[in-house]
């Protein structure tokens, strides 16, 4: 590759793509066409058979294969990418705002003198510049930034560039090699990768959810959210910070680490939308939000909103759903 | 065992967050912190470790001011000691700077771990440990959800949380920086009393050193998100609001 390419790192589980690696592929094509140079993408793996033939918007795909890399290892990754990065030498380097991604990012940086841009949603290459847009403080603003020069990692976050233009109709030639470095002496082992528990409910088939967020303001206001779940035939659901308070389980997560949804009705009560949530509802039919924050960024991605109280508005919302369907 | 707490002091975001004049930073006057609420989770991460093995707990506080009230409620969570590290204003953010002076004021600590949250609220650069693992030439692994280690240190054993609930089991060699993305429980709350009895007896150890003045990523540009596609608000009292909502959900067959 000439210097001045652009590079994908690939996610995979259990030899099972992840949606944002065709994601990255797709806002990679779209610079590389734009700047005529190439895109490569790099899968780290111990079986290189699940993705020698997969149609690539590639120019090229590089597998690393090694018994090591059959389960994700920052640290063995952190070698063979800083290894092979070197060598390839490119402009840009495009990796998942995701666990694996985040583990990289800042190992990479050090090790390559690389600067590193966080949260990416949009990036840019405008005569010799990488521009970039990226989401602070969970998502209420947008920072631009720009490099000048050396090679940039951008962490792109899921949903910013749609995983259909990372795949076109021929494979792209496919390199495999093994690992550039030898890796021995690791001081992180891989033990397991253990399965979540059974929900008592699949959050991903049922028509209407109703978000709890923190605005719900405490487990005993969940009570309240269950009943008009219930009464509208559908689920309660909430944010991570809901389930670390342990107001509800760890099945009833939606978004990054959680179910990925996509209900005729989502209502978000309480929810302030941090990119990390709306990943994970942002393709409902119908989202409707209640948060006192007219700033909150729920409000980019519901059609409805409002900025009661949800306290206020859930017992006034419970009788009059009761009401229209006691007359129907 | 010893373990470090990196604990930062970031804007809240549930507040209103006023652009600066340069149109690329947050008005300093205007903002109101908060712990960084990973942190938080690092530190009930630490604790639990001491409740289990009777760990050594230090907090390192970062940032203003504010830092110092956070390092009370440390102390009177059970922390042992409290670290101020002073941050000015403009260099918080950018965590290339903040992990090159942690790694100077922590290489020589003698610890077995050094926790901090997976990311901040206000971080443009990549995660904090994995830069700091990386100067100190410790392994990083973040995202995640429980830590724990026999009393005597060697290896921690860590689980990871990947997309869809799954999650990774890992042994770390110590010493080794680790990414909390959730505390095996939730943060413990702890009464007001006790934080204002711990602060008339805290003995803060304030590191003042320089600053590295490296930078990660230069911010030409703050600003709110594009207005286009914005919710279309319900104007009125719960009553009509309500009336507004049920009205859509039965336009649509959902009553």
């Amino acid at each position: 590759m000439s210097p001045g390419g652009i590079v994908v790192v690939a996610e995979h589980l259990r030899g099972e793509l992840a949606d944002i690696t065709l994601e990255m592929l797709a806002c990679g094509r779209e610079l590389a066409d734009a700047s005529g140079s190439g895109l490569i993408c790099v899968v780290l793996t111990s079986d290189p058979g699940p993705f020698k033939a997969l149609p690539f918007a590639s120019n090229k795909t590089i597998i690393v294969k090694d018994p090591i890399l059959g389960a994700f290892n920052p640290e063995a990754y952190t070698k063979v990418l800083s290894h092979l990065l070197k060598d390839l030498s490119p402009r840009l380097v495009l990796m998942g705002s995701t666990s694996i991604g985040m583990d990289l990012a800042g190992s990479l940086s050090v090790a390559l003198g690389a600067t590193t841009v966080g949260n990416c949603t949009r990036i840019e290459l405008e005569g010799g510049k990488v521009l970039v847009t990226s989401k602070l403080y969970g998502g209420k603003l947008t920072a631009r930034s720009e490099v000048e020069q050396g090679m940039v990692l951008c962490v792109l976050m899921s949903g910013s560039y749609p995983k259909e233009g990372g795949t076109k109709n021929v494979v792209p030639e496919v390199e495999i090699r093994d690992s550039p470095v030898p890796l021995t002496g690791l001081r992180i082992q891989f033990r397991e990768l253990v399965e979540p528990d059974a929900a008592d409910v699949d959050l991903t088939k049922v028509p209407v959810l109703v978000g709890a967020g923190r605005g719900v303001q405490g487990a005993d206001n969940v009570k309240a959210l269950t009943e008009l779940a219930e009464l509208l035939g559908g689920a309660v659901c909430a944010t991570r910070p809901v389930v670390d308070q342990g107001w509800l389980p760890r099945t009833r997560q939606v978004g990054r680490s959680g179910a990925i949804v996509k209900p005729r009705l989502y209502l978000a009560l309480g929810i302030s939308g941090a990119p990390e949530h709306v990943e994970g509802m942002k393709d409902s039919e119908l989202i409707i939000a209640v948060n006192t924050d007219p700033d909150a960024p729920i409000f980019d991605v519901a059609q409805y909103g409002t900025t009661l109280d949800v306290q206020d508005l859930i017992p006034a919302l419970t009788e009059k759903v009761k009401e229209l369907k006691g007359g129907a | 065992m010893k373990v470090a707490v990196i604990i930062r002091q970031v804007p809240d975001v549930v507040e209103e967050l006023v652009i600066a004049e340069d149109g690329r930073s947050l008005s300093e006057d205007d903002v109101m912190y908060i712990t960084n609420e990973l942190d938080d989770h690092a530190l009930e991460q630490a604790l639990i470790l001491k409740g289990r093995h009777g760990a050594h707990v230090a907090a390192y506080g970062i940032g203003g001011s504010e830092a110092r009230d956070a390092l009370a409620t440390s102390v009177a969570k059970g922390a042992e000691e409290a670290v101020y590290v002073p941050l000015e204003f403009k260099d918080r953010g950018d965590n290339h700077k903040l992990a090159m002076h942690l790694a100077s004021l922590l290489r020589d600590g003698g610890f077995d771990l050094i926790l901090s949250g997976m990311q901040a609220a206000d971080q443009v650069d990549g995660s904090l440990g994995g830069l700091l693992a990386s100067h100190l030439s410790m392994p990083y692994v973040g995202g995640l959800v429980g830590v724990d280690m026999p009393p005597g240190g060697g290896k921690a054993t860590v689980k990871k949380e990947y997309p869809g609930g799954r999650i990774g089991v890992m042994d770390v060699t110590s010493p080794a920086v680790l990414g909390i993305q959730s505390s095996e429980q939730p943060p413990r709350y702890v009464p007001v009393s006790k934080v204002m009895q711990a602060k008339k007896t805290l003995q803060v150890k304030e590191l003042k050193t320089p600053v590295p003045g490296v930078a990660g990523v230069h911010i030409t540009q703050l600003q709110k998100p594009e207005a286009g596609a914005r919710a279309k608000m319900l104007e009125g009292d719960e009553a009509k609001v309500a009336a507004g909502i049920a009205g859509l959900l039965k336009e649509r067959g959902l009553l």
